[in-house]
This record gives structure tokens, sequence and C-alpha cells, in this order.
């Protein structure tokens, strides 16, 4: 089981290391770049409301490259077995369930590169930066939490990635159907908020967005 | 001179004929406004509106003990100040006789909406001009009491300002300059500390107002880092024309430290003599020293530090859960199915 694993990931690294490797240098650089105006001693006693705006802009970055790793980890997951109509996972002597998982957990184990990244670039932009008094660095929960932004990123594009046509036709005909119904109810000055609903139900509580929603801070007060 | 004396004496004749006609039109209003209205008493809240299903009388239940706590024993004025409100259809078009009195309300509000407006809207008694100027805004029961701390919090770690810095840090002599309590001298370089908040202050914020003829050399020498040209130039300023350090927030946290330390008759100590200085009034207000009052104050800002923005433990727990469901829609996908 072990060396399948090792077969299934060495694999996925070959069709997306590019991938991981441009995520880890930017997973790497973002920390550092968002905190690169206190790194200078000489404006770090009054810049504190800057500082916090500059993070809080690169802070919005964090969502999109989780998002993006997930998504084309995903893709590149499955696409060569799309490619290849599935024959070779057919012909494997394993249930296919196991192929599944073998995939899914490659893909974890490889997004552990940016995931680390994150980490390493927070905390060394935090050590290297002269913070003004009253704020205070979260290196860890920022990592912590793209972490976890990665891997529901990854686990929902996989799921719909490893679907058929048809699957992805319904998930996308569903997104249409609610936008139309708005647009619809909009026109007909009917009181309907299907945006507000579905943004409550994927963004705010457990919602499976809601690691996503919110200000990504690396320094806050 | 006799005829500027005459002159004088005629304009002051017209002003106050001018007042009496105010009055008595303020008084027709009144009148007019207040025809065919009953009258709410809760505690010494008067509320004077037309018959409505608005829920006054239970608004006004909870927002007396705010109101009460916030002004003690001098709240018994109140009765002295009623609130005028004339409940409104809010569903209807039909146009409505215009009235300078008191506020319209739509008759649909709930209880929350209701004490809100009571609370926003009450007339602080006595409130003298002294406080209201030096407040920059006026004393009302707050909503959210956390919230003001917090945001003063925010304004003490965010604001660029060396003097504000210093009473984060704990000097309580700053916190006394940056809260304009006891000698106004020599503002300028209590607030703005450095050459650079100084040159910041003259460059941006009164930037135009210095580039007329006269003092453009100066404004000139300022953007050039001479830090006397920035100097002499602030010191220029009409008194009471430099930006306040920290917004109003500051400053109604801090009375309503002195109100808290000082109990019930706080308010009236404090509103008891307008023409004393403020660190007096509230010093007398506190029943305490205005050194300890406001270190009193910092520390209760300090301990109103907002919530760091990190994940509860159960968004974790959730995000870990979502991961494992799509991870099992995966697993079931219709693909596999065949």
């Amino acid at each position: 089981m072990i060396a399948m694993f090792r077969a299934v990931l060495y694999t996925q690294w070959k069709w997306s290391r590019l991938i991981v490797v441009l995520g880890t240098v930017a997973a790497f650089a973002i920390p550092l770049l968002s905190l690169q105006g206190a790194a200078r001693a000489d404006r770090g006693a009054l810049q504190a409301q800057e500082l916090l705006r500059a993070v809080q802009s690169w802070g919005s970055l964090y969502p999109l490259l989780a998002t993006a790793l997930g998504l084309l980890m995903a893709i590149t997951a499955w696409a060569p077995d799309h490619r290849g109509r599935h024959i070779h996972a057919l012909t494997l002597p394993l249930p296919r369930w196991e192929y599944v998982l073998l995939r899914f957990g490659a893909g974890f184990v490889l997004l552990a590169a940016p995931i680390v990244a994150v980490l390493i670039g927070s905390s060394l932009a935090v050590l290297t930066a002269t913070l003004p008094p009253g704020l205070q660095s979260y290196p860890i929960a920022l990592a912590v939490r793209f972490a976890l932004a990665v891997f529901v990123a990854y686990a929902v594009f996989f799921a719909v990635s490893a679907g058929t046509a048809r699957t992805a036709g319904i998930i996308l005909g569903v997104i249409a159907a609610v936008i139309l119904v708005q647009v619809v109810a909009g026109i007909a000055n009917i009181d309907l908020n299907l945006f507000g609903a579905a943004q409550t139900v994927l963004l705010l509580g457990p919602g499976p967005l809601a690691v996503f929603a919110g200000r990504w801070m690396l320094v806050d007060v | 001179m006799v005829r500027l004396q005459h002159r004088a004496d005629s304009l002051l004749s017209t002003w106050r004929e001018a007042q009496r006609l105010a009055n008595l039109a303020d008084s027709l209003e009144r009148v007019r406004a207040t025809a065919g209205s009953e009258t709410i008493a809760v505690g010494a809240l008067r509320i004077i509106a037309n018959p409505s299903p608005l829920p006054l009388r239970d608004a006004a239940e909870r927002a007396w003990p705010a109101i009460d706590s916030l002004y003690g024993s001098v709240a018994a004025e109140l009765t002295e100040h009623p609130y005028v409100f004339r409940a409104v259809d809010p569903d209807t078009a039909v146009r409505r006789t215009v009235l300078h009195v008191g506020i319209e309300l739509p008759w649909d509000l709930d209880v929350r909406a209701t004490t809100r407006i009571l609370l926003t809207t009450v007339t602080p008694p006595e409130f003298d001009h002294a406080l209201a100027d030096w407040l920059g805004a006026t004393l009302r029961p707050t909503l959210r009491p956390t919230d003001e701390p917090t945001a003063v919090y925010l304004q003490l770690v965010t604001v660029p300002s060396e003097a504000v810095r210093g009473c984060f840090l704990g000097d309580i002599a700053r916190c006394k300059d940056v809260l304009q309590l006891g000698d106004s001298n020599g503002l300028v370089g209590r607030w703005y500390v450095t050459p650079a908040e100084r040159e910041a202050l003259v460059s941006g914020v009164f930037g135009d107002y210095f580039a007329r003829a006269g003092t453009a050399p100066s404004l000139q020498k300022c953007r050039q880092h001479r830090d006397d040209a920035c100097t002499a130039l602030l010191q220029s300023l009409p008194p009471g024309s430099l930006p306040r350090l920290l917004a109003p927030a500051a400053r109604l946290s801090l009375v309503r430290e002195a109100l808290r330390a000082g109990g019930r008759d706080a308010y009236s100590r404090l509103v008891a003599h307008p023409e004393a200085s403020m660190d007096t009034r509230l010093a007398s207000a506190a029943t305490m020293d205005i050194d300890a009052l406001v270190a009193r104050w910092r520390n209760g800002v300090l301990a109103a530090r907002p919530v760091p923005l990190t994940l509860p433990w159960w968004a974790g727990v959730a995000a870990l859960g979502w991961t494992a469901f799509f991870g099992f829609c995966a697993l079931r996908s219709s693909r596999w199915r065949l």
C-alpha cells in the first residue's frame, strides 16, 4: 500500500510540480512582502495604520492563493485519468475508493509545501520587522488558516473534478438557476435574497467557505 | 460714537424682539405638535406622542435605567425636556402637515429600535457649552458599552502620533495632553511632538491655508524640513483650530469612567461648575485625583483590546469536516459507479 502511495505521489508530483513550486514561492513571498514597510526600523514607530493597511491588502492574496492551489492541484490530479478515459485506473488491482483516497492523500502531501512556506515566510517576516507597540503578529494562526483553506479548496475541486461532466453540469446548473431566480425576483420586485442566503450558508458560521471569509492578518492589534 | 451706540441699541432691541417672536412661534408650534397627544411617564422620562402601536412605554422602561445610571440624580430634571414624537404610518404616501417640533417615527418600529431612538435623542440635563466643546460630542448613554473603549484602544495603537503612543505606553502626562486636560499652553509641541509630525500637519492639513502670500515662504521653509518655520506657522493658528489627536470616543469614555467612579451624584458634580477647568470638573465628578482617573481610564481602554482575528477552534473542526465530506463525495463519485 505504501509503495502504491509512493507511486501515486510520484506521478502526481511529476504532473503538478510546477504548480507546487510556484505556489510555494508565492506562499513564502506574500508574508515577506506584506511586512516590507515594517522591515525598516526608521519608520517603525508611527506607521501602525499604514502597516495594518498594507498587511490587510496583501492578506487578500492568501485565500486567492489557497483557492488557486486547491483548484489547480485537483484538476492536475485527475487530468491524465480523464484523458486516458480512466482505463489505467480501472486496470489497477485495488478498489476504486482506495485509488481515489491515494490521489486525495497525495494531493494533501504535495500541498504541505506551500503551507510550510507560509509558516516559514510569516515567521521570518515578523522576526525581521519592527512592529509598532500594540501590534501583535500571528504567523502560526495565519499558517493554520491557510492550511485549512487549501484543504477545503482542494477537497471541493477534487470532488467536482472526480465527478462526471454531468455532475459538473448539475452544479453549474444549480448556480445558474439561483442567479436566474434572483434576477427574476428582482425584476418582479419580490423580496427574495438568495445571494444573501447563499452567503450566510456558505461563508458564515460553520459554512464550507467560512475559513476564507474575514480579514487575513499576519499582524493585527 | 453716539450714532454707533444708537445703532447698537437699535440692533439689540431688534434682536430681543426677534427672540420674543421665535419663542412665541416655538410655543405655538409645540402646542400644535402635541395637540391630541398622550404623555407617557417612566421614571423622569416624559414622552408626548399621538396614540399609535409604537411600543413607547416598553422602550422607555428599557431606556430609563441606562439614562438614570448615566446622569444619576440630575436625571430627575429630564421631566423638563420631554420627547415629542409623532408616530406615522410607514406605508402611506399621504402628505402630512409639517411639524417643526419633535421627531416623526414610523409606528411599526419594534421595542429595540424605539429604545435606541430614546437613548440617542435624550437631552443631557445641564449640559454646558464648555463641556460640549471639550467633548466634541453629546454625552448620552452608549448603546454598546464595550465598543467605545475598544475604538479608543485602536486609536491609541494606530494614530500616527508620538504623544498618543506615549499615552498607550503608560505616560499619564501624555494621556492628559492628548485628552486636553490641564494647561493648554504649548499645545503644538505637546500634541505634535516630533518635527516630522509638525511638518506633516502643516503640509497636509494646513497646506492650502498656509499657501497664501503672507505665509507661503514659511510654508516653503517648513516643507524643506525647517522645524522652526513649521512650529511658527502652527503657533500662528487661531486657538482651537489644531486637529484633535483622538476622536470624541476617547473623551466620552473618560467622562463615563469619571461618572462610574463618582457614583450617583457624579454627573451633578460634573456640571456644577461650568467655569472650572475640565480636569478639575472631571476630578470632582470622579472624587479622585485627575492622574488617578486618567490612569484608570487608560487601564480600562487597554483591557478593551479587540479580540484577535484568529479562527475559533470550531471553525477549524468545521473546515476539516467539510474537507472530509467533499473527499467522501469524491469517493462516491458517479464516475466510479459504472
